[in-house]
Parts: C-alpha cells; sequence; structure tokens
C-alpha cells in the first residue's frame, strides 16, 4: 500500500521540489550579486562562512517546522520550548562540566516528549494544531518562568565551542544543522514513513482513506521539531552562555519564513527541508548586506517582509489547486 | 488554508431561524458559559461581581472584542489576520507622533484608518489575486508594519497619548466605560452587515465554498478583500482605544492580540475553515478570555501559573467548542 502510494507520488514530487528550490536558489543569487556590489568583501569564503553560522538558529528551529507544515499542520510552540530548553541547559548544567552530557540528553527527549504531547493532543481532542500549539506554547512559557524569571544558570566554557568552535574551518552548529537536515531529507525521501508525512499533508482524507496510521505520522512530525526546538534552545545557551526565559519567543513566526522562502506549501504536502535550509541562509545573507550596505536593523525587518512578500507572490503557491 | 473542493458536509446552516429549543441552544447556546463564569469568579471573591470591577472587566473587553470582530470576518472568508497586533501598535504609534498636531483627534483617527484601509487593501490583495496563503500574507504585512514603525520611531516611541483619545480608552460615563459603548456601536452595526445584508450572506457563500460564489456571479475577491480591510479598520480603532486605556505607547502595543483574537474566534464557534460564525460568537470568545484572565489573577497565582492556565482553557475550550472542526485542512 505505502510502496503504491511512493510510486505514485515520485515524479510530481521531484518536480514541484526543484520549482521551489529554483525561486530561493534566485534569491540567494540576487542577493549575492547586489552585495558584490556593493563590497568586494562581501563575496568572500570567509563572508559566507561567517553568514552560514549566522544561519544556524533558525535553520534548526526551521528544520522541525517544514515538517509539521508538510504535514498539513503547523507548530506555534517553537518559540516557547526554545527559551524552556535553553534556561534548562544552562540552569542545569550549572557550569559543571560532568553534567553536560546527561542535560543534554534530557533536554533533546524532553523536546521530543512536548511534540509527542502536541501530536498526542491533536489526534485526541481532534482540535486543530494551530490552537493545540498556541496552547502549549502558553504552558511552556508559564513553565519556563516558573522555573527562572531572568537568565539562569552558566554553562561551562567549552559548550560555547558548539556556538562558536570551527571543525576543518566549518562553524560546528550550523554542519550540525546542515547534516540533520540533509538526514531528515534523506529520511523523508526514502522511508516509508517519510513518504506518508507527504501523503498526509497533501490530502488528510485519502490519506486516512488509504489507511495511513495519522497519529504515527504526526508523533514523528511533532517529535522532530520539538527535538530541533531542544537543540536550537542548546544552541542559544552555548552561544550566549546562559539560557534566557524569553530567548525563544521570535521563533515562533521567524521559523515559518524560511520554510515558505524554500518551496514549502503552508496547506501542506509539497516542499522539503533542503529548502528550508536555504531560505534560512537566504534570510541570514540578506541580513548581511544590509548590514554591509549600513542599513539600520529596522528597516531588515521592512526588507525581509518585502522579501517574503515577493518570493511568496511570484512563485511559491501559484500551483494550488481552483 | 488549500482550497480544495471538500467533499464534507460542512455547508453553512440556513439562516431562516428555526425557533425550537435546539436550534436556539445551537445558536446561543455559548453564551450560557458567561454566567457560569462570572458565578465562578463571584464564588471565589464577592468583590468580583462588583459593578466596579464588572465595569472593569468591560474596560479590558471592549478592545480584545473589536479585534476578534474584525477577526472573525476574516476567519468567515477562509482567512486570518495575524497582523492585528501589528496594526494595532501602528494606529498607536500615529496617535502619539500626531498629538502635537493641530487637528486632534479626528487626524489621528483619520491617519490611522488611512494606514488600516492600506493594510487590509494588500493582505486582500495578496490573498486574492496573488493566491498567497492568508496566514502568511498577514505574517509578511506584520513584520512589514513592525519594520516601518521601528524604523519611524528609532525603536523608541515619544509623545502623549491625545487627551480626547485617554477619556475614549479609559473613561467612563456613568459607570459604563466609552470604549464599551464604541464597541457596542461596532457590534450592532457589523451584526446587520453580516448577518442581514445582501453584503453578509455574500461573504457566508464565498466562505462556504469560493468556487460557488464564482459560479453565482459573486465578486468573490472583492468581498474577501472587503473583509481584510474590515478587520484591519478595527484593529487600527482598538489600538486606538488600546493606547488610550494604557495611556503610553511602545512598539508593542497590542502585544497578542493577534493570537487572542484567533482564539476567542475559535472558542466563539468561528469555523477555522471558513463559512460559519457570528459576531456574537466572536464577542463571548473574547469575553471568556477576559473573564478567565481576570479570575485567574483573582488567585493571586503568579503570573507563570497564569499562562499555564491560559494555555491549558485554550485547548481545552477548542477541544469542547470546536469538535466538529476536524483537524484535517487548515
Amino acid at each position: 500500500m505505502t510502496a503504491a502510494v511512493s510510486a505514485r507520488m515520485e515524479m510530481p514530487w521531484r518536480l514541484r521540489k526543484h520549482t521551489g528550490l529554483a525561486g530561493v536558489l534566485i534569491l540567494i543569487a540576487a542577493v549575492s550579486l547586489v552585495g558584490g556590489l556593493v563590497s568586494d568583501r562581501f563575496i568572500t569564503l570567509n563572508n559566507f562562512l561567517n553568514v552560514f553560522e549566522q544561519t544556524t538558529d533558525l535553520a534548526l528551529v526551521s528544520i522541525g517546522q517544514t515538517l509539521t507544515i508538510l504535514s498539513g499542520g503547523i507548530d506555534l510552540s517553537v518559540g516557547s520550548l526554545i527559551s524552556l530548553t535553553s534556561c534548562l541547559t544552562s540552569g542545569l548544567i550549572n557550569n559543571n562540566p560532568d553534567r553536560i552530557i546527561p542535560v543534554v540528553i534530557g533536554v533533546l527527549a524532553l523536546g521530543m516528549l512536548v511534540g509527542f504531547v502536541n501530536a498526542g493532543l491533536v489526534v485526541a481532542l481532534r482540535v486543530h494544531p494551530l490552537i493545540v500549539t498556541l496552547g502549549m506554547g502558553a504552558v511552556l512559557q508559564g513553565v519556563t518562568l516558573l522555573y527562572a524569571l531572568g537568565p539562569v544558570g552558566r554553562v561551562p566554557r567549552g559548550f560555547n565551542f558548539l556556538a562558536y568552535g570551527r571543525v576543518y574551518g566549518l562553524p560546528l552548529g550550523a554542519t550540525i544543522a546542515v547534516l540533520l537536515c540533509l538526514l531528515i531529507a534523506l529520511a523523508l525521501r526514502n522511508l516509508p514513513l517519510g513518504r506518508q508525512v507527504y501523503a498526509l499533508g497533501d490530502d488528510t482524507n485519502s490519506a486516512r482513506l488509504v489507511g495511513l496510521r495519522r497519529t504515527r505520522i504526526l508523533m514523528l512530525v511533532y517529535g522532530c521539531s520539538g527535538f530541533c526546538c531542544a537543540a536550537t534552545g542548546l544552541y542559544l545557551a552555548a552561544r550566549f552562555g546562559v539560557g534566557q526565559p524569553y530567548t525563544g519567543v521570535n521563533y515562533t513566526l521567524a521559523s515559518i519564513t524560511p520554510v515558505v522562502l524554500g518551496g514549502t506549501l503552508l496547506s501542506g504536502g509539497k516542499g522539503g527541508v533542503i529548502g528550508t535550509l536555504l531560505g534560512a541562509f537566504l534570510i541570514a545573507l540578506l541580513n548581511n548586506l544590509l548590514n554591509f550596505m549600513d542599513v539600520s536593523k529596522h528597516y531588515q525587518l521592512v526588507a525581509q517582509a518585502v522579501i517574503i512578500i515577493l518570493a511568496v507572490s511570484v512563485y511559491v503557491e501559484r500551483r494550488r489547486t481552483v | 488554508m488549500s482550497e480544495r473542493l471538500t467533499t464534507s458536509v460542512e455547508l453553512p446552516r440556513p439562516d431562516a431561524s428555526s425557533w425550537s429549543l435546539r436550534a436556539l441552544l445551537d445558536r446561543f447556546g455559548m453564551i450560557l458559559i458567561l454566567p457560569v463564569l462570572l458565578g465562578i469568579g463571584g464564588s471565589m471573591s464577592p468583590a468580583f461581581l462588583s459593578l466596579d470591577n464588572l465595569s472593569n472587566l468591560l474596560l479590558q473587553f471592549a478592545p480584545l472584542a473589536i479585534v476578534a470582530i474584525g477577526q472573525a470576518f476574516v476567519m468567515i472568508v477562509r482567512g486570518l489576520d495575524l497582523s492585528v497586533a501589528s496594526m494595532m501598535a501602528t494606529a498607536a504609534v500615529i496617535a502619539t507622533s500626531l498629538s502635537g498636531s493641530a487637528g486632534g483627534v479626528m487626524t489621528v483617527f483619520a491617519a490611522a484608518l488611512l494606514v488600516a484601509v492600506a493594510v487590509g487593501l494588500l493582505n486582500g490583495f495578496l490573498v486574492t489575486k496573488r493566491q498567497v496563503s492568508p496566514f502568511l500574507a498577514t505574517l509578511a504585512t506584520m513584520i512589514l508594519l513592525q519594520g516601518f514603525r521601528f524604523a519611524y520611531t528609532q525603536g523608541a516611541p515619544s509623545g502623549n497619548v491625545p487627551a480626547l483619545l485617554r477619556v475614549l480608552g479609559a473613561g467612563k460615563f456613568q459607570g459604563i466605560p466609552y470604549n464599551a459603548l464604541i464597541l457596542l456601536a461596532l457590534a450592532i452595526v457589523l451584526t446587520i452587515v453580516l448577518h442581514r445584508s445582501a453584503f453578509g450572506r455574500r461573504i457566508f457563500i464565498v466562505g462556504g465554498n469560493p468556487v460557488t460564489g464564482r459560479l453565482f456571479g459573486i465578486p468573490s475577491d472583492l468581498i474577501m478583500i472587503a473583509c481584510y480591510v474590515i478587520s484591519s479598520c478595527l484593529a487600527g480603532v482598538a489600538g486606538l482605544i488600546l493606547s488610550g486605556y494604557v495611556g503610553l505607547v511602545d512598539n508593542w502595543v497590542g502585544q497578542g492580540y493577534e493570537l487572542d483574537s484567533i482564539v476567542a474566534c475559535v472558542v466563539g464557534q468561528v469555523s477555522l475553515q471558513g463559512g460559519r460564525g457570528s459576531i456574537l460568537g466572536a464577542l463571548t470568545g473574547a469575553a471568556m478570555i477576559v473573564i478567565i484572565a481576570n479570575e485567574v489573577l483573582l488567585l493571586g497565582v503568579p503570573i507563570q501559573v497564569q499562562l499555564i492556565i491560559k494555555g491549558a482553557v485554550i485547548v481545552i475550550a477548542a477541544a469542547l467548542y470546536a469538535r466538529r472542526e476536524a483537524s484535517s485542512v487548515a
């Protein structure tokens, strides 16, 4: 049964995926071109590595978000979960190098657990994911503030290697994000469960009729999103050296932008994580360019919004039915 | 937000009222939760039901209710408006930046509404003509407004809220807040527009099924754009009122109202899938949010626990009320 689903989806899926990627690649090329005209330091390996490094947090959280959106849902609890995990990381490690490994494992497990609860609630209560994860977000923010009202704990010095370290010249955090992205991309493409995510997002009713197990797919998808949030929380704790209870607030909606720029449809069923990674890179590159041009930080938001509007109105949702 | 033709049984109920008890309960039953909630508040503390506190509740209720009404319009045509909070803050910033000039409050209202109409048109244009999903289109305008606001104020808004706006936002007439009177007027007019006019019928038809609407010769796009304009105008008005209530303006006036207004609508049985909903429902949902927040405050629990309770209530309320919203497409 699943094989049949995969086979049927194979061709259009590839085609669609590549049209989405083309858009974001063109935008990246355009921004790079402008950057090259603005400054001869823009198109250098060093600058691109910097941008790559600055992409890490957004890329990590957006990769998880991509999965929930592909499955036809959305995860609005990401911001609070990032805050919670980053607070827990620094608060529990509290400058004790021995605790790093158990805490990291524990935090990642907690992230997945929250995702499982999200999925469980969506299935059990039959409430739209938008509402469930919104409520979960409020609950998690409350829990975070119960744990810490201000910056809490400290991470040992070595821990910020995760954020600032370079391995063979490559920024460590960003490289991990890319590897995670490739892994998920392969899984989505080759594992039956991965293909089922697309099937579910493309047409929930048909997916149910052919007997796909919605619960299992949603558990996987929201669990992954929770895992990615926890990873982002770890990364932010490493970057700032301390966990802050509001550190993740902006990621809730920001995590959706790269997904959409990367050619994933908000209605689900089309797109992929590679596009999301490029989308996150595009945003970091754009901010980098505006920095080079000495544009005030305030206008960076305007530029970002204009890019989103341009991108989505030109290529993303054009193939919608009706 | 996919627009594929669903074969579900989700057709809007006929408006011709049947006066059986069951039909009445179906349409107005959710209001019954309000006296229950008020009763719970009263049993927690007698002060809760004092006229003073009730009028304060109204004061806090009005801005959210106004935004929720606009949100309901958009949701009925299968949309979402995430830009309302940003619009509120923008209106508030306009209010303070123009407060020095001669024209006074009318200028402020005119300028805010002008911006609101522009924002609504942009949202509507993106959704209808460019086929962008509403979530995304309004997210983009939200960021856009935010960027312009920050650029304009350089991060720190200055100036005072005009005196008349302070009165409208926080003043009371015989114990009844002025902003509640504004809300009442808006609610009556918009209820007539939505539930008793040809335009309103078209809104429901377009929301129920845009293709049917088109086949009937209804200008679906225009109707949808109108709904977005209504929503952002109401958000602008609510922003002005809220800035009058708060008494000062920062770049984040109204933060959280975008999600609160959506929750109010969902709790008030406005369908996330379009085609169904009422202004009364949006008002009920908004009232529930305000009353529950107030009661949690009354319990004397710290702010953290309030968030937890709020989150739980959102999910539970949606589960109780929106069971028919099988969680398929958004």
